[in-house]
Protein backbone atom coordinates (compact mmCIF):
# COMPACT_ATOMS: atom_id res chain seq x y z
CA UNK A 1 0.00 0.00 0.00
CA UNK A 2 1.44 3.64 -1.01
CA UNK A 3 1.94 6.20 1.48
CA UNK A 4 1.37 9.74 -0.44
CA UNK A 5 3.87 11.71 0.53
CA UNK A 6 2.12 14.12 2.69
CA UNK A 7 1.75 11.37 5.36
CA UNK A 8 3.93 10.02 8.22
CA UNK A 9 3.07 6.47 9.50
CA UNK A 10 2.80 7.09 13.30
CA UNK A 11 3.67 3.68 15.36
CA UNK A 12 1.41 3.22 18.76
CA UNK A 13 2.71 -0.61 19.40
CA UNK A 14 3.99 -4.07 17.88
CA UNK A 15 2.06 -7.23 18.71
CA UNK A 16 2.96 -11.12 17.36
CA UNK A 17 -0.60 -11.87 16.62
CA UNK A 18 -3.92 -10.14 15.20
CA UNK A 19 -5.98 -7.91 17.40
CA UNK A 20 -8.98 -9.41 17.67
CA UNK A 21 -10.54 -6.82 19.38
CA UNK A 22 -9.90 -4.04 17.55
CA UNK A 23 -12.21 -1.77 15.82
CA UNK A 24 -10.36 0.59 14.07
CA UNK A 25 -13.58 2.42 12.91
CA UNK A 26 -14.05 3.39 16.80
CA UNK A 27 -11.11 5.52 16.84
CA UNK A 28 -11.97 7.86 13.66
CA UNK A 29 -8.30 7.53 12.63
CA UNK A 30 -7.24 4.65 10.52
CA UNK A 31 -5.44 2.17 12.83
CA UNK A 32 -4.11 -0.25 10.72
CA UNK A 33 -1.48 -3.33 10.90
CA UNK A 34 1.59 -3.24 8.66
CA UNK A 35 3.07 -7.18 9.06
CA UNK A 36 6.80 -8.27 9.01
CA UNK A 37 9.04 -10.72 10.21
CA UNK A 38 6.15 -12.52 11.98
CA UNK A 39 5.61 -9.28 13.91
CA UNK A 40 2.62 -6.81 13.31
CA UNK A 41 2.98 -3.13 14.10
CA UNK A 42 -0.48 -1.36 14.65
CA UNK A 43 -0.25 1.92 13.16
CA UNK A 44 -2.20 5.08 11.82
CA UNK A 45 -2.05 7.76 9.03
CA UNK A 46 -0.69 11.01 10.32
CA UNK A 47 -0.41 14.45 8.51
CA UNK A 48 3.05 16.34 8.45
CA UNK A 49 1.29 19.18 9.07
CA UNK A 50 1.22 18.36 12.56
CA UNK A 51 3.70 15.82 13.19
CA UNK A 52 6.90 16.64 10.92
CA UNK A 53 10.24 17.41 12.84
CA UNK A 54 9.26 21.08 12.70
CA UNK A 55 5.67 21.13 13.65
CA UNK A 56 6.00 18.62 16.39
CA UNK A 57 7.94 21.04 17.84
CA UNK A 58 5.69 23.48 17.87
CA UNK A 59 2.86 21.27 19.04
CA UNK A 60 4.79 20.42 21.80
CA UNK A 61 4.04 23.57 23.57
CA UNK A 62 0.51 23.48 23.39
CA UNK A 63 -0.68 21.13 26.03
CA UNK A 64 -4.35 20.88 24.52
CA UNK A 65 -2.32 19.14 21.61
CA UNK A 66 -0.61 17.35 23.89
CA UNK A 67 -3.52 15.97 25.79
CA UNK A 68 -5.60 15.03 22.86
CA UNK A 69 -2.88 13.40 21.04
CA UNK A 70 -1.46 11.23 24.13
CA UNK A 71 -4.95 10.44 24.82
CA UNK A 72 -5.43 8.65 21.20
CA UNK A 73 -2.46 7.18 21.91
CA UNK A 74 -2.86 5.52 25.14
CA UNK A 75 -6.59 4.38 24.12
CA UNK A 76 -5.49 2.75 20.78
CA UNK A 77 -2.64 0.96 22.82
CA UNK A 78 -5.01 -0.06 25.64
CA UNK A 79 -7.62 -1.20 23.50
CA UNK A 80 -5.17 -3.79 21.83
CA UNK A 81 -3.65 -4.68 25.14
CA UNK A 82 -7.53 -5.99 26.07
CA UNK A 83 -6.50 -9.63 24.14
CA UNK A 84 -2.87 -9.64 23.04
CA UNK A 85 0.64 -8.69 24.49
CA UNK A 86 2.00 -5.68 23.12
CA UNK A 87 5.45 -3.98 23.48
CA UNK A 88 4.18 0.20 23.57
CA UNK A 89 6.07 2.66 21.65
CA UNK A 90 6.83 5.79 22.93
CA UNK A 91 4.52 9.35 22.02
CA UNK A 92 5.11 10.05 18.71
CA UNK A 93 7.55 7.50 17.05
CA UNK A 94 7.01 7.89 13.12
CA UNK A 95 8.36 7.13 10.32
CA UNK A 96 8.68 8.76 7.20
CA UNK A 97 6.77 5.03 5.11
CA UNK A 98 6.37 2.01 5.04
CA UNK A 99 9.79 0.76 4.18
CA UNK A 100 11.85 2.74 6.60
CA UNK A 101 9.01 1.03 9.47
CA UNK A 102 10.04 -2.27 7.91
CA UNK A 103 13.23 -1.73 7.83
CA UNK A 104 13.13 -1.25 11.68
CA UNK A 105 11.61 -4.40 12.29
CA UNK A 106 14.42 -6.06 10.17
CA UNK A 107 17.07 -4.77 12.94
CA UNK A 108 14.57 -5.41 16.08
CA UNK A 109 12.47 -8.06 15.02
CA UNK A 110 13.96 -10.64 17.30
CA UNK A 111 14.14 -7.83 20.42
CA UNK A 112 10.66 -7.25 19.91
CA UNK A 113 9.55 -11.35 19.45
CA UNK A 114 11.99 -11.42 22.92
CA UNK A 115 10.17 -8.74 24.79
CA UNK A 116 6.49 -10.24 23.92
CA UNK A 117 7.56 -13.15 25.11
CA UNK A 118 8.33 -11.85 28.40
CA UNK A 119 5.59 -9.96 29.05
CA UNK A 120 2.93 -12.57 28.35
CA UNK A 121 1.06 -13.11 31.22
CA UNK A 122 2.57 -10.01 33.33
CA UNK A 123 0.97 -6.26 33.53
CA UNK A 124 2.18 -3.04 34.77
CA UNK A 125 1.31 -1.53 37.81
CA UNK A 126 2.61 2.10 39.14
CA UNK A 127 2.21 3.36 42.94
CA UNK A 128 3.34 6.51 43.17
CA UNK A 129 3.65 7.81 46.69
CA UNK A 130 2.82 10.88 48.48
CA UNK A 131 3.79 12.58 51.83
CA UNK A 132 1.76 15.41 53.59
CA UNK A 133 4.86 16.90 55.20
CA UNK A 134 2.63 18.79 58.15
CA UNK A 135 1.43 15.66 59.45
CA UNK A 136 4.55 13.79 59.09
CA UNK A 137 5.88 16.56 61.32
CA UNK A 138 2.90 16.25 63.83
CA UNK A 139 3.72 12.66 64.05
CA UNK A 140 7.35 12.54 64.72
CA UNK A 141 7.50 15.90 67.47
CA UNK A 142 5.08 13.39 68.89
CA UNK A 143 7.03 10.67 69.61
CA UNK A 144 10.71 11.10 68.10
CA UNK A 145 13.24 10.99 71.26
CA UNK A 146 15.47 13.98 70.29
CA UNK A 147 12.72 16.48 69.49
CA UNK A 148 10.79 15.49 72.75
CA UNK A 149 13.56 16.59 74.50
CA UNK A 150 14.97 19.46 72.70
CA UNK A 151 10.71 20.86 73.15
CA UNK A 152 11.08 20.37 77.09
CA UNK A 153 14.26 22.30 76.93
CA UNK A 154 12.49 24.94 74.85
CA UNK A 155 9.71 25.00 77.37
CA UNK A 156 12.18 25.58 80.29
CA UNK A 157 14.29 27.82 78.89
CA UNK A 158 14.43 31.74 78.83
CA UNK A 159 13.14 33.66 75.78
CA UNK A 160 17.10 33.68 74.34
CA UNK A 161 17.68 30.11 75.05
CA UNK A 162 14.80 29.14 73.60
CA UNK A 163 15.44 30.86 69.89
CA UNK A 164 18.51 28.72 69.69
CA UNK A 165 16.53 25.84 70.55
CA UNK A 166 13.91 26.16 68.32
CA UNK A 167 16.21 26.83 65.56
CA UNK A 168 17.82 23.36 66.59
CA UNK A 169 14.59 21.74 66.67
CA UNK A 170 13.69 23.21 62.99
CA UNK A 171 17.33 21.47 62.28
CA UNK A 172 16.28 18.46 63.68
CA UNK A 173 12.80 17.88 62.65
CA UNK A 174 13.73 18.27 58.91
CA UNK A 175 16.55 15.58 59.34
CA UNK A 176 13.77 12.83 60.82
CA UNK A 177 11.52 14.05 58.07
CA UNK A 178 14.01 13.05 55.26
CA UNK A 179 15.00 9.91 57.33
CA UNK A 180 11.39 8.63 57.86
CA UNK A 181 10.66 9.39 53.67
CA UNK A 182 13.32 7.19 53.26
CA UNK A 183 12.46 4.67 55.55
CA UNK A 184 8.80 4.61 54.55
CA UNK A 185 9.59 4.74 51.20
CA UNK A 186 11.85 2.28 50.94
CA UNK A 187 10.00 -0.14 52.75
CA UNK A 188 6.90 0.32 50.92
CA UNK A 189 8.79 -0.10 47.41
CA UNK A 190 10.15 -3.39 49.34
CA UNK A 191 7.12 -4.68 50.26
CA UNK A 192 5.60 -4.49 46.63
CA UNK A 193 9.17 -5.84 45.19
CA UNK A 194 8.07 -8.82 46.40
CA UNK A 195 4.75 -9.39 44.83
CA UNK A 196 6.40 -8.68 41.51
CA UNK A 197 8.88 -9.87 38.77
CA UNK A 198 10.78 -6.79 37.98
CA UNK A 199 10.21 -2.87 39.35
CA UNK A 200 11.23 0.46 38.16
CA UNK A 201 11.80 3.54 40.01
CA UNK A 202 11.50 6.88 37.91
CA UNK A 203 12.09 10.45 38.48
CA UNK A 204 9.74 12.44 41.43
CA UNK A 205 8.04 15.06 39.80
CA UNK A 206 6.92 18.44 41.37
CA UNK A 207 3.91 19.95 42.55
CA UNK A 208 3.35 22.08 39.52
CA UNK A 209 2.83 19.02 37.50
CA UNK A 210 1.30 16.62 39.80
CA UNK A 211 -1.17 19.57 41.27
CA UNK A 212 -1.00 17.60 44.34
CA UNK A 213 -1.25 19.23 47.56
CA UNK A 214 1.31 16.74 49.00
CA UNK A 215 4.76 15.99 48.00
CA UNK A 216 5.94 12.96 45.76
CA UNK A 217 7.89 10.74 47.42
CA UNK A 218 8.30 7.41 45.14
CA UNK A 219 7.12 6.85 42.21
CA UNK A 220 7.50 3.62 41.07
CA UNK A 221 6.39 0.76 37.90
CA UNK A 222 6.14 -3.15 38.71
CA UNK A 223 5.40 -5.88 36.23
CA UNK A 224 3.10 -8.53 38.14
CA UNK A 225 2.05 -11.68 37.27
CA UNK A 226 -1.78 -10.89 35.63
CA UNK A 227 -2.96 -13.80 37.93
CA UNK A 228 -1.40 -12.24 41.05
CA UNK A 229 -2.63 -8.83 41.22
CA UNK A 230 -4.73 -9.39 44.02
CA UNK A 231 -1.72 -10.28 46.11
CA UNK A 232 -0.11 -7.08 45.18
CA UNK A 233 -3.00 -4.60 45.15
CA UNK A 234 -3.54 -6.21 48.85
CA UNK A 235 -0.16 -5.45 49.75
CA UNK A 236 -0.94 -1.75 48.66
CA UNK A 237 -4.07 -1.47 50.73
CA UNK A 238 -1.93 -2.77 53.60
CA UNK A 239 0.32 -0.14 52.91
CA UNK A 240 -2.30 2.63 53.09
CA UNK A 241 -3.78 1.48 56.21
CA UNK A 242 -0.37 1.56 57.48
CA UNK A 243 1.02 4.78 56.42
CA UNK A 244 -2.72 6.95 56.43
CA UNK A 245 -2.24 8.02 59.98
CA UNK A 246 1.66 9.42 59.08
CA UNK A 247 0.22 11.48 56.44
CA UNK A 248 1.12 9.18 53.56
CA UNK A 249 -0.91 8.30 50.39
CA UNK A 250 -1.08 6.20 47.88
CA UNK A 251 -1.57 6.24 44.07
CA UNK A 252 -2.04 2.48 42.87
CA UNK A 253 -3.07 2.65 39.03
CA UNK A 254 -2.77 -0.10 36.02
CA UNK A 255 -2.68 -1.98 34.48
CA UNK A 256 -0.93 0.09 31.84
CA UNK A 257 0.52 -0.95 28.81
CA UNK A 258 4.38 -2.08 29.74
CA UNK A 259 5.76 1.22 28.94
CA UNK A 260 8.37 0.91 32.04
CA UNK A 261 9.62 -2.55 31.16
CA UNK A 262 10.59 -2.40 27.34
CA UNK A 263 13.62 -0.29 27.57
CA UNK A 264 16.53 -1.11 26.12
CA UNK A 265 18.23 -3.77 28.92
CA UNK A 266 15.12 -4.84 29.78
CA UNK B 1 -8.80 -14.27 36.23
CA UNK B 2 -11.21 -11.40 36.61
CA UNK B 3 -8.89 -8.41 37.70
CA UNK B 4 -9.14 -7.45 41.38
CA UNK B 5 -9.32 -3.78 40.24
CA UNK B 6 -10.25 -1.92 37.10
CA UNK B 7 -8.17 1.10 36.27
CA UNK B 8 -9.28 4.22 38.20
CA UNK B 9 -11.43 6.47 36.82
CA UNK B 10 -9.48 9.17 38.66
CA UNK B 11 -6.42 8.59 36.58
CA UNK B 12 -4.99 12.19 35.34
CA UNK B 13 -3.20 13.26 32.87
CA UNK B 14 -0.08 12.99 34.59
CA UNK B 15 0.01 9.27 35.02
CA UNK B 16 -0.54 8.72 31.06
CA UNK B 17 2.04 11.20 30.27
CA UNK B 18 4.67 9.84 32.90
CA UNK B 19 4.65 6.93 30.80
CA UNK B 20 4.00 7.46 27.13
CA UNK B 21 6.28 10.81 27.28
CA UNK B 22 9.21 9.36 28.93
CA UNK B 23 8.78 5.36 28.41
CA UNK B 24 7.67 2.59 25.85
CA UNK B 25 9.47 1.74 23.43
CA UNK B 26 12.17 3.31 21.59
CA UNK B 27 13.35 2.46 17.85
CA UNK B 28 15.30 4.74 15.03
CA UNK B 29 12.20 5.89 13.42
CA UNK B 30 12.53 9.02 11.56
CA UNK B 31 11.01 11.24 13.87
CA UNK B 32 11.16 10.69 17.99
CA UNK B 33 11.10 12.99 19.86
CA UNK B 34 13.72 14.34 22.29
CA UNK B 35 14.15 14.11 25.95
CA UNK B 36 14.57 18.13 25.73
CA UNK B 37 11.28 17.88 24.41
CA UNK B 38 9.61 16.25 27.13
CA UNK B 39 11.01 18.20 29.73
CA UNK B 40 9.51 21.04 27.37
CA UNK B 41 6.15 19.90 27.71
CA UNK B 42 6.25 19.14 31.67
CA UNK B 43 8.04 22.59 31.86
CA UNK B 44 4.57 24.01 29.98
CA UNK B 45 2.69 22.04 32.86
CA UNK B 46 3.54 24.88 35.38
CA UNK B 47 6.77 24.53 36.19
CA UNK B 48 8.55 27.53 36.83
CA UNK B 49 11.34 28.04 34.40
CA UNK B 50 13.17 30.19 37.12
CA UNK B 51 13.11 26.98 39.45
CA UNK B 52 16.66 25.32 39.11
CA UNK B 53 15.20 23.69 42.61
CA UNK B 54 12.12 22.29 40.33
CA UNK B 55 14.42 21.23 37.44
CA UNK B 56 16.89 19.19 39.74
CA UNK B 57 13.74 17.52 41.24
CA UNK B 58 12.29 16.83 38.01
CA UNK B 59 15.83 14.56 38.15
CA UNK B 60 15.59 13.32 41.21
CA UNK B 61 14.67 9.90 42.64
CA UNK B 62 13.80 9.11 46.23
CA UNK B 63 15.64 5.38 46.62
CA UNK B 64 18.70 6.07 44.49
CA UNK B 65 19.58 9.90 45.11
CA UNK B 66 19.48 12.06 47.75
CA UNK B 67 16.72 12.96 49.91
CA UNK B 68 15.26 16.37 48.75
CA UNK B 69 14.64 19.10 51.51
CA UNK B 70 10.69 19.31 52.39
CA UNK B 71 9.75 22.58 51.11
Amino acid sequence: MEVTIKDLIYLYCVTNSLPHHLHTKDFGIGVYFIYHKGLYAVVSKVTESEFNEENLKNNLTNLEWIKTKVGIHERIIEEVMRDICVVPFKFATLFNNEDNLKAMFEEHAEELKTKLKHLEGKEEWGVKIYCDIEKLKENLIQEDEALLKISKEISASSPGKAFFSKKKKEELLNIAVNKKINEYGQYSFDRLREQSLKTRINKLLPKEVTERENDMILNSAFLVYKDKISDFISVVDILKAQYKGRGLFFDCTGPWPPYNFVTTGD
Amino acid sequence: MDNVITKSKDVTLLEVLDRVLDKGAVVSGDIVISVADVDLIYLGLKVLVSSVETMERLRGAPIEGPMQEPT
